[in-house]
């Protein structure tokens, strides 16, 4: 939803889409006006969907610049950018009223429609012009390598279109290319002004949508999710890694490949994910901070290993960027659907976390807490996050470091290793001192196997049932001190008619969708869950006591949130459920609301 | 490299490295040769009991770290050579020790050896091959044999409870095996001759790499075909002019059509280990990286 006739005249909201083949520079493009509003200061927020194939099928790369917070890529398209005929028929609707149509003209013609504004742009021929512009001053083999400016004659073209400078695209073309060349540079510049100038040509005196630069005091991070949750994972003290690659999880595997060892850590690239959980647990036995991440088809086979860090006692993360579909599904869309995976995935029942990650910007400080939480409870923690939220490029302010707290495990003090140390010595939080491999004294077998305070087995069921409540005793302890804190709040105070419950990567639509209801009118309020399980049941009646009625927006097929609600309350909540592999729009969460509250005016939603 | 007691005047009896808790074997079973086997080995390297861990999976033998008095990790079926190899990654000053059956090393963790060859952590992997399953009661295993037909040995495929019609599936030939993974140290131990297979383990232990040692550990109770006098009768020594350095010998060793040779049969000594490597590259690329200057590449 954009807010144009309520901001100020240089108020900045502009929502661009890029359609074109996959492999084929879309994604290029996309990220170079990335770069180019981030360094006019404005707050960008990306959506990218991707074929499933390797090479081929159409890429749609959705961004939104705005001067103010921006909390969704953008419910309505001011410019589509159409690279090819396929893209424009998959992803062509869902344009504002007066956008315009930027399309390839090398490549087709879209049909006319009188609420559309269409600019040709023979994208390729122009690059090739630019590209015999030099042909002469090239050997044959450079020349050969070296491909037509196409990405670079949008980029001119977009930016003319958006009123911005080309100045700072010119210095980024020579930064860029200068290790090419001076003919490579001024192709590149060449064909940014052509894109320009072409454009310029067509748009003769109708308006445009205007970006306007932004002032900064600080610098701000240009980052995805994928990136954050690997950097929280490294500041939180992430030591070692082990993964097997799935998408969209693989490149946190990459990430940490390339960054673990300078910070005197390990990353291995195990043969499965069996093998890559059982390193970690063996790692955090050994006293490393440890991470695996995965996918939904990757935690279904870990599930036997999350269990045994659970009854062993072993810290663990297990980081699962989610995805679309069962099986093979949607391996490149978005989704919440392991919800019920993370919380109810084992045989039996062994103490277990789960958080999720909410935005690019939390996901730092809840994998720390993903982190603080294994660490000072010895239990394994899912950390969900998606395949939307670990593709989307985001600008964020720079974590502030000295709000980072990290935990540390308890391990057994100089005298109880003297003395009869215990293992698992039943204490009054569960917590027991955990023996690192070279501590003398410390000696104990680390087991699955129902097992007495020492560690030794043991199978009466008073010892049976004993263990077990120690052990899950640690969660209610977890409850207590961290659910009031796990929990965020957005909307209004006091009573409303309409509590909104939701978790994980729609914060920032669910967000927009209640501001834009609260400036209809409506009494709306919005509680974000980071923390799933143990279920933070004190933070969410609170809530609901002062909430009529309560919606549970979710990208699941069958209401998991809603489900996990009703079993661990009383409440009555509304599902709305979606499970396609395209995220909400913040219309759409903001057509419940209105519905629901029309429904439950006078009548008590709980 | 081994993480010793400081000197050889604090070496322990193989009866120190005995944990508290009594064995829950069946009388006769081969694994109690092993243990003893393994405490005398452990002594005769002087390992340290604190810097020693032994890791194991699911199986009568698995139950084998809680019997010695080093850390233990006693974890789920079939994934103690990855948990393993976590460990000594993480800690390579450690001693890690794996220990396991057939149907945990062969069958469900299967998939896991080749990729500890290739990898080559300094790991002692021992085997303890019953030629069943033993913990769930008699089925049939990856090892259950089909006999060397120069043997003469009788062996009722039909004996297993899950061939009551007989054994459709031919057995894992695991010194073949590892021999053809370019595992760094293969052996093959039997637990009757427990001065001979602590000897072997010794050398597995201080071999500087990933060593499979593979030991006939007969089964009283669900084997009575492959006992401890079949074994006698069909093993002999590796002979004393083997060269286990060449991979040929070690194959016409592994494929021997007249009994099983006892003895180390494969080495591979100076094959690159991933623990050596991780390290080298730490200290090439470590001490410098700091989270200010990695959240500032973003900015």
């Amino acid at each position: 939803m954009t807010e144009a006739s309520e901001t100020p005249a240089r108020a900045t909201d502009v929502v661009i889409r890029l359609v074109g083949e996959s492999g084929e520079g879309t994604v290029t493009l996309g990220d170079v006006m990335v770069e180019m509003f981030t360094q006019m200061g404005l707050d960008i927020y990306t959506f990218q969907t991707f074929p499933a194939e390797i090479k081929g099928g159409t890429v749609m790369y959705q961004l939104r610049a705005r001067s103010a917070v921006n909390l969704s890529p953008g419910d309505s398209v001011g410019i589509l950018v159409a690279l090819n005929d396929e893209g424009f028929s998959l992803f062509g609707s869902g344009l504002s009223a007066d956008a315009i149509l930027l399309y390839n003209s090398d490549e087709f013609t879209p049909p006319p429609d009188p609420s559309r504004r269409d600019i040709a742009l023979p994208i390729t021929s122009l690059a090739r012009t630019q590209k015999e512009a030099i042909r002469h001053e090239l050997s044959g083999e450079i020349l050969k390598r070296l491909p037509a400016p196409v990405n670079t004659v949008g980029l001119g073209a977009l930016l003319f279109l958006v009123g911005a400078d080309l100045e700072p695209a010119e210095a980024y073309l020579s930064r860029v290319f200068g290790r090419k060349g001076e003919p490579v540079v001024r192709m590149n510049v060449a064909a940014l002004r052509s894109g320009a100038d072409h454009v310029a040509k067509q748009v003769g005196d109708c308006p445009l949508p205007r970006v306007h630069a932004v002032p900064h005091e600080s610098r701000r991070m240009m980052v995805t999710g994928n990136q954050m949750l690997s950097i929280g994972a490294i500041a939180a003290g992430l030591r070692f890694y082990a993964g097997y690659p799935i998408t969209p999880a693989s490149e946190i595997m990459e990430f940490l490949a390339k960054e673990l060892p300078a910070f005197g850590g390990t990353m291995i690239q195990a043969e499965d994910e069996i093998a890559a959980i059982s390193m970690c647990l063996g790692a955090s036995y050994a006293g490393s901070k440890c991470m695996t991440a995965t996918s939904g088809p990757g935690l279904s086979l870990m599930v036997e290993q999350l269990n045994l860090a659970g009854q062993a006692e072993i810290p663990l993360v297990v980081a699962d960027v989610q995805r679309g579909g069962a099986s093979t599904g949607l391996p490149t869309k978005t989704s919440q659907g392991d919800l019920n995976l993370a919380v109810y995935g084992m045989h039996n029942e062994s103490p277990r976390a789960v958080l999720a990650c909410s935005s690019v910007e939390d996901t730092f400080w809840t994998t720390v807490e993903a982190f603080n939480l294994a660490e000072e409870y010895q239990c394994p923690v899912v950390l969900l996050s998606d395949q939307s939220l670990a593709t989307r490029r985001s600008t964020v302010p720079p974590p502030d470091l000295a709000k980072l707290t990290v935990s540390e495990r308890l391990q057994p003090t100089a005298d109880e290793l003297r003395s009869g140390y215990r293992r698992y010595r039943d204490t009054p939080d569960g917590v027991s001192p955990m023996a690192i491999p070279g501590a003398r004294g410390g000696i104990y077998t680390s087991t699955g196997i129902e097992h007495d305070e020492t560690g030794d087995p043991g199978y009466t069921a008073e010892l049976a049932a004993r263990m077990k409540a120690k052990r899950f005793r640690k969660m209610d302890a977890l409850r207590d001190k961290h659910a009031a804190r796990l929990v965020r709040l957005w909307g209004d105070p006091g009573e409303v008619d309409v509590g909104i419950i939701a978790f994980g990567s729609t914060e920032g639509v669910v967000r927009e969708a209640t501001e834009h209801a609260q400036a209809h009118g409506i009494r709306v309020a919005h509680l974000h869950l980071r923390l799933l399980a143990p279920f933070p049941k004190a933070p969410v009646e609170e809530f609901a006591a002062r909430c009529r009625a309560l919606l549970v927006p979710e990208l699941t097929w069958s209401g998991q949130l809603a489900n996990w609600i009703r079993v661990n309350t009383d409440l009555r909540v509304v599902p709305f459920h979606k499970d396609d592999g395209l995220p909400f729009l913040a219309r759409e969460v903001f057509e419940r609301i209105l519905a629901l509250r029309d429904d439950c005016t006078g009548s008590n939603g709980r | 490299m081994t993480a010793n007691l400081a000197t050889s005047a604090d070496r322990l009896a193989p009866r120190d490295y005995k944990s508290n808790l009594p064995p829950i074997w069946c009388p006769g079973c081969g694994d109690f040769g092993v243990l003893s086997s393994l405490f005398k080995a452990l002594s005769e390297c002087n390992l340290d009991p604190s810097r020693t861990v032994i890791v194991s999976g699911i199986g009568c033998s698995s139950r084998l770290p809680g019997f010695v008095a080093t850390y233990g990790f006693h974890g789920v079926h079939g994934r103690a050579l990855p948990t393993a190899t976590g460990i000594k990654c993480a800690r390579p000053d450690l001693n890690v020790i794996v220990v396991g059956g057939d149907g945990d090393g062969y069958s469900i963790g299967g998939g896991h050896v080749p990729h500890a060859a290739r990898r080559n952590p300094d790991i002692t992997y021992l085997v303890m091959n019953n030629n069943t399953y033993g913990l769930t009661k008699g089925q049939v295993s990856p090892t259950s044999m089909v006999p060397l037909a120069s043997l003469g040995a009788k062996i009722d495929p039909k004996r297993w409870k899950t061939t009551p019609f007989g054994n459709t599936e031919d057995a894992i030939n695991p010194v073949a095996q590892a021999i053809a993974l370019d595992c760094s140290f293969v052996a093959r131990g039997f637990s009757y001759k427990p001065n001979q297979l602590a000897e072997i383990l010794g050398e597995a232990i201080r071999h500087r790499g990933f060593s499979l040692v593979d030991v006939f550990s007969p089964c009283p109770t669900f084997n009575q075909d492959q006992t401890d006098e079949f074994y006698r009768r069909n093993t002999y020594d590796v002979p004393a002019d083997h060269d286990p350095t060449d991979r040929v010998q070690a194959f016409a060793l592994a494929f021997s059509d007249h009994g099983y040779p006892i003895g180390v049969i494969y080495k591979h000594p100076q094959k690159p280990n991933i623990v050596d490597e991780q390290e080298a590259l730490r200290r090439r690329l470590g001490g410098h990286a700091t989270l200010d200057e990695l959240i500032r590449r973003f900015a």
